[in-house]
């Protein structure tokens, strides 16, 4: 061992190989579907599902289904011993025979074989008379509107008090436009920030911009098909395999609320999952999966098929919204006048949604004097929302970033420049009087914009693809969703457990958990193992999201190895004979100081042990030394009537994008020739893994904004529910390699672990506003609404071709 | 979804897959490739009681040139025909090109070119090719053989001339008219994983006049099936092929269909782009021709 | 409901191992890997061959299997993500997916590994866009495709270097 006091195995900011390749690139790691293979005596489950968005049920008999061989008792609301009105939205079942969404639940079937199961479901007798049903956010904002969605408006229902986010977010009294009288029924939540005096400010400015910009329904479409297998127990205990998020704070919590088990009796288990972005926080599959084991007493398997991932989860919430900017000749913007309104489909029992979320996007990039934010939450009759990487951001960014760029083209400054200009710096105040303590987006815009060397325009080659290039940036708020935990072991051989229970989605956290561990005990990070995701075994962690893995978890990590090196800096010194002061812990050795022995072996203090050698006190070989982590960021402050408050958030991630497009006038095509987009990461912890996130987040961002989007028939219900028709990008969308740039440019978090934090959000977010001006650049027109699908663009395209006729 | 069939048969000659048509008369689904039958298997779009795989049939492979005709086999894989030297540089080459532009590679692999063809899809990528080819289609039953043009073999979705008990054994491309060249563009979102939003083929003779004095034009996705646009082709007939005739022409062809609108696309993007992409491909074909 | 008097009997080869199975027909390649074979790297995405994640190699080529139904491969070679490494060395295209950071979810990496592993093994030097080409039929959703390229590019070189 060398004599210096450097750290030999410090892996921050380098890039090992991912702890769970191996696994992933031979096949051998399971994943939640791959259990079906392994549990042993497993009905199958199947779920009947409202085919139109309204109804009202008139038959449901499910005697000939039940008569099938295999088939076990069939599950409907009115034989229900189970708390229905504390489930999930996503999987609440029809008050009153109701149906409010097309895929509804509304009977659960269990067989021996999967043949029985998919039988049975056909052959329940369904009758229900159709009702009028609202689909998006203009028909849901009507006063009068064909349809009010939640069955028991009206009547004296009240917030389930046992929910947690029940005091989040709702103020009795708001003054807001989409409150009070005359408004719409189906308006279930508010939220206002009022600073400074726009009003007055609008009056000052020496220009204004406004517009209106709604975004589409997006599907996070993970490829691995959302599973959740119940294994009923002899001691009356539940065990779920799933690819669900949060084995503790999400599916754990769920059953324990919903289903009033025992803590104990409850073991959830996560192996491999294909993918989330946010799906699989919302715990639906895994509810319905062990109610109904719990209602027959059975192991209970259930896998959806592509079609039920349409009808059955969550879709991101799409967001109206209206930005009205007032600035100076110069570019400096002084008023900001922002409404939006997030479509959050058939949710009943609203505590979540108040358009909050979304706006978070809306104040926490550019430092504005005087802000004025009136949103709001509608239901609809669509499928439930949930959470989708980026929690609104990139909805209602989307706006205001285009409003930028517009500001920029028509007071003939760079859109470089006049963000520069607005920017709120290290140091400084969000919109909600927030201090924003690490923010790197100025350097990402500079890096994206010199790497496509945004300033010169393309060249254009007569053919009717024209080329245009644009750029935009975004912020996102990390929220702070509690306590994460971390357990640390050392063993004799100086091998390591890191034993951790956040969601490994294929970010990489399992490997960044291993590089901080391995970096805090100085060992290569080759004697780190990481064991994950078994609620009887690893410890409590709240859930991934909101990109709060890296910082929570990774701080949980690092908390539990520095206690272990404390523990074993104190076992040396008592072995030497110093004050643990004395004691530097290196990897597997200890240096001492003031003492003629200058350095032990780590191994040394371990004791070996046999059957015979009783009584071993002190440290002892297969019995690691442990530390146990526990980070929890500090809680949300309560805002006032204002919405304002120093503590809505925690910290914020930032990112921003450039890139080259060409348009193809005749046809509307998009095709991204080249682009470049940075993320402020803080410190990376794994650069290659962050360039990962990065390139994925770049292309799911330009699929949805350029192709996806459900379809509905006439009954409300989703007809291109597979990925035939429900497109997302393949290889043909991203760019050749050498065109597609990505670039890591962080401003460290000064209490992030090693000055790390999230990423994965933010980087989706510029994409949008990037593409519709460099749209806007190529063919003069600007899109304000997503999906930007080649049919919408060709349409602006004549719309603006017919008016220039007009005008001639 | 589980899949409905019961029964399996692989006949390994012609006049044993004849025999087990007749056996299993009303309830068999010939598969050859899969790609589609499977697909719609599973999806419970197709239900019947027995599956006869005639992938093994010797008597529906080869591709071979008789006569100055080309013959292709009902068997033929998709990905071979699209790389098929023999028909990569000849005067069939349109049917490489549309081949090649079907699905993905695993798919090309295993697709043939009758299942293309067979299920009659209005937006399949071969049927444009033996539409501009004038390919004959023929056809083995228990009452022995026919031949059908592949116009007449095709007649709505998922409907071709086919009687229960028939099988299609493989096709046979005519001779070319002199100095004709062909073009086909598949236009869809994301690109040929994609079903298309419309496809255009065209096939343009030019005469010793410099006049066109052969055409055949076909529009898929926007109609029933793959069509032919005879009164356009008439149109051109005769004239010199400048910008403004070709413009005319596919302005002629968009006039003329009637398409739906459906999750890909509405009604009116799809005469749109019938025009751009028709236009596109006559212009293409004479630029081959110059 | 099948009877086994409906019941086929198939031999064919599974990562050069010789297998027979009797099976009701109606089940696909996917099912009988997976469910009968035990080789679980071979994954289920979709239901209508979009996905790509079911991706094996059979008789040479790059083929869906949830699209094939299992009498289909009487007497072909197939071959899946298990049979790639051999003596406990990795396939080039396995070391270069882990060395490029290639995987994340790491759901669709068996499929993409064998799609390349056909191309490759067909044709030694394709180009970026030879390779763009033969995936298309691959989704991934998690690493923009960008590494995933690389890493094939990679293994293509490392290939032709041992070649």
């Amino acid at each position: 061992m060398s004599n210096t006091t450097e750290n030999a195995n410090n892996y921050i900011g380098k890039s090992p190989i991912r702890v769970d390749a191996y696994d992933k690139a031979t096949g051998k790691g399971l994943f939640a579907s791959d259990y079906f293979k392994l549990i042993p005596d497993l009905l199958r489950v199947k779920v009947l599902r409202s085919p139109v968005a309204h109804c009202k049920i008139t038959k449901l008999d499910v005697s000939k289904a039940e008569a099938i061989p295999g088939v076990e008792r069939i599950f409907t609301v009115d034989r229900s011993p189970f708390h229905m009105e504390r489930l999930p939205e996503q999987v609440r079942f029809p008050i009153d025979g109701e149906c409010i969404w097309a895929g509804q639940p509304i009977a659960i079937i269990a067989a021996d074989t999967l043949e029985h199961a998919e039988d049975a479901l056909e052959a329940i007798d369904l009758e229900y008379e159709e009702l009028p049903h609202v689909l998006n956010v203009y028909e849901a904002l009507d006063p009068n509107p064909k349809s009010v969605v939640d069955p028991n408006h009206g009547r004296s229902g009240t917030i389930d008090e046992s929910n947690p986010w029940a005091k989040i977010g709702r103020l009795d009294v708001v003054d807001s436009k989409f409150a009070g009288e005359g408004v719409s029924p189906n308006i279930i939540g508010n939220y206002v920030l009022d600073k400074g005096n726009v009003e007055e400010a609008m009056k000052k400015a020496d220009i204004v911009v406004e517009g209106e910009f709604c975004t589409g329904r997006r599907k996070h479409t993970h490829l691995e098909l959302s599973s959740a297998i119940v294994t009923y127990n002899s001691d009356d205990s539940i065990t779920c395999y799933g690819n669900g998020c949060g084995i503790h704070g999400v599916i754990k919590s769920a059953f324990v609320n919903i289903f009033e088990l025992p803590e104990n009796k409850i073991r959830t288990i996560q192996p491999y999952i294909g993918g989330s972005f946010g799906d699989r926080l919302a715990p639906y599959i895994e509810v319905l999966t062990a109610m109904m084991a719990l209602f027959l007493k059975k192991s209970c398997g259930y896998q959806y098929t592509r079609a039920e991932t349409f009808e059955g989860a969550p879709f991101a919430w799409p967001v109206y919204s209206r930005v009205k900017f007032g600035a100076t000749k110069d570019g400096r913007v002084i008023a900001q006048d922002y409404d939006c309104v997030e479509e959050i489909g058939a949710i009943q029992n609203n505590v979540s949604y108040t358009g909050r979320l979304s706006s978070s996007g809306a104040v926490c990039v550019y430092d504005i004097d005087n802000i004025h934010m009136d949103t709001a939450a509608v239901a609809t009759n669509c499928m439930p929302v949930g959470a989708f990487r980026g929690l609104g951001c990139p909805e209602s960014e989307f706006g205001m970033e285009v409003m930028m760029n517009k500001l920029a083209d028509d007071l003939g400054i760079s859109p470089v420049e006049i963000r520069a200009k607005n920017f709120i710096k290290n140091g400084g105040h969000n919109g909600y009087g927030e201090l924003v303590t690490s923010i790197g987006v100025e350097k990402c815009l500079r890096a994206c914009a010199d790497a496509i060397d945004l300033e010169t325009p393309p060249e254009q080659d007569g053919s009717v693809w024209k080329r245009g290039k644009g750029c935009g940036v975004g912020g996102k708020q990390n929220t702070p969703l509690g306590r994460a935990e971390a357990i640390v072991r050392y063993y004799s051989d100086s091998s390591v457990e890191v034993l951790i229970s956040c969601d490994e989605n294929g970010m990489g956290a399992m490997t960044v958990m291993a590089q901080i561990a391995a970096s805090v005990l100085e060992l290569p990070i080759e004697n780190v193992k990481v064991i994950k995701g078994d609620s009887i075994v690893t410890p409590f962690d709240n859930y991934s999201a909101s990109s709060r893995t890296t910082y929570t978890t990774g701080n949980a990590v690092k908390i539990a190895a520095e206690e272990v090196k404390d523990k074993l800096q104190e076992a040396a010194a008592r072995e030497v004979g110093v004050h643990k002061s004395k004691v530097i812990i290196h990897g597997s050795k200890a240096k001492i100081l003031g003492s003629d022995i200058q350095e032990i072996d780590l191994a040394t203090l371990f004791k070996n042990t046999s059957p015979y050698d009783q009584g071993n006190w002190g440290l002892m070989r297969f019995s690691p030394v442990e530390g146990h982590g526990v980070f929890c960021p500090a809680p949300i402050r309560k805002w006032g009537h204002d919405g304002l408050t120093k503590r809505m958030w925690n910290w914020f991630q930032y990112a921003a994008s450039a890139m080259e497009v060409a348009v193809n006038e005749e046809t509307g095509q998009v095709r991204i020739l080249k682009i470049a987009t940075s993320a402020d990461t803080g410190n990376p912890i794994n650069p290659k893994t962050v360039e990962g996130q990065i390139e994925g987040g770049s292309i799911l961002a330009a699929s949805y904004m350029l192709m996806e989007e459900p379809i509905f028939n006439e009954h409300g219900a989703i007809i291109n529910k597979g990925l035939s028709d429900y497109r997302i990008a393949d290889v043909l969308m991203t760019p050749k390699n050498d065109n597609f740039i990505s670039l890591i440019n962080p401003d460290p978090l000064p209490d992030g672990p090693f000055g790390a934090k999230g990423m994965a959000e933010s980087i989706t977010i510029p994409i949008a506003p990037s593409l519709s001006e460099a749209i806007y650049q190529a063919v003069g027109v600007r899109p304000m609404y997503f999906p930007m699908t080649s049919e919408r663009i060709l349409k602006l395209i004549q719309e603006k071709k017919a008016k220039e006729a007009e005008n001639k | 979804m589980i899949m409905k069939f019961e029964k399996y048969f692989r006949p390994e000659s012609l006049q044993e897959a004849i025999d087990l048509m007749k056996e299993y008369k009303g309830e068999y689904k010939l598969l050859a490739g899969g790609t589609d039958v499977v697909i719609r298997l599973k999806a419970h779009a197709l239900r019947v009681k027995t599956i006869i795989d005639i992938s093994r049939v010797p008597e529906l492979s080869g591709v071979r040139i008789e006569d100055g005709k080309l013959y292709v086999g009902a068997n033929t894989r998709l990905m071979d025909l699209s790389k098929n030297p023999d028909v990569v540089n000849s005067e069939w080459e349109i049917l490489a090109e549309c081949a090649g532009h079907v699905s993905s590679t695993q798919v090309r692999n295993v697709a043939t070119l009758a299942g293309n063809n067979v299920n009659a899809s209005p937006s399949a990528d071969t049927t444009p090719a033996l539409l501009m080819c004038d390919a004959v289609v023929h056809i083995a039953g228990p009452d022995g053989k026919r031949d059908v043009a592949v116009d007449d073999f095709l007649l709505g979705p998922g409907k071709v001339d086919l009687k229960d008990g028939e099988i299609v054994v493989g096709f046979t491309f005519p001779k070319q008219k002199e100095n004709s060249q062909a073009a086909y563009i598949k236009f869809a979102i994301r690109g040929d994983t994609d079903i298309a939003i419309v496809n255009a083929g065209a096939r343009i003779g030019l005469g010793a006049d410099g006049k066109v004095s052969d055409a055949r034009l076909v529009l898929g996705a926007v109609a029933p099936r793959s069509i032919r646009m005879k009164e356009v082709e008439d149109f051109l007939i005769g004239k010199k092929a400048t910008e403004a005739i070709i413009e005319e022409a596919a302005a002629m062809a968009r006039d003329s269909i009637t398409p739906i609108t459906d999750q890909r696309a509405t009604a009116e993007y799809r005469k749109q782009m019938a025009y751009v992409n028709l236009r596109n491909a006559m212009t293409e074909a004479l630029k081959k021709l110059a | 409901m099948n009877s086994f008097e409906n019941y086929i009997t198939v031999s064919f080869e599974v990562n050069e191992k010789p297998v027979t199975v009797f099976t009701a027909p109606n089940r696909t390649l996917l099912d009988v890997l997976r469910e009968d074979l035990g080789l679980v790297g071979v994954k289920h995405g979709c239901d209508d061959s979009n996905c790509g994640v079911c991706t094996v190699i059979v008789d040479g080529k790059a083929t869906k299997s949830c699209c094939m139904l299992i009498g289909q491969a009487e007497g072909t070679k197939v071959t899946t993500i298990e049979g790639l490494e051999k003596d406990g060395v990795l396939h080039p295209l396995q070391k270069e997916f882990i060395e490029h950071f290639a995987i994340q979810c790491g759901y669709c990496t068996p499929g993409f590994i064998l799609a390349a592993k056909a191309l490759l093994d067909e044709n030694p030097d394709p180009t970026e866009d030879e390779i763009r080409e033969a995936l298309h039929g691959n989704l991934c959703r998690c690493t923009g495709y960008k590494k995933i390229i690389e890493a094939i590019e990679a293994a293509r070189d490392d290939m032709k270097a041992q070649a």
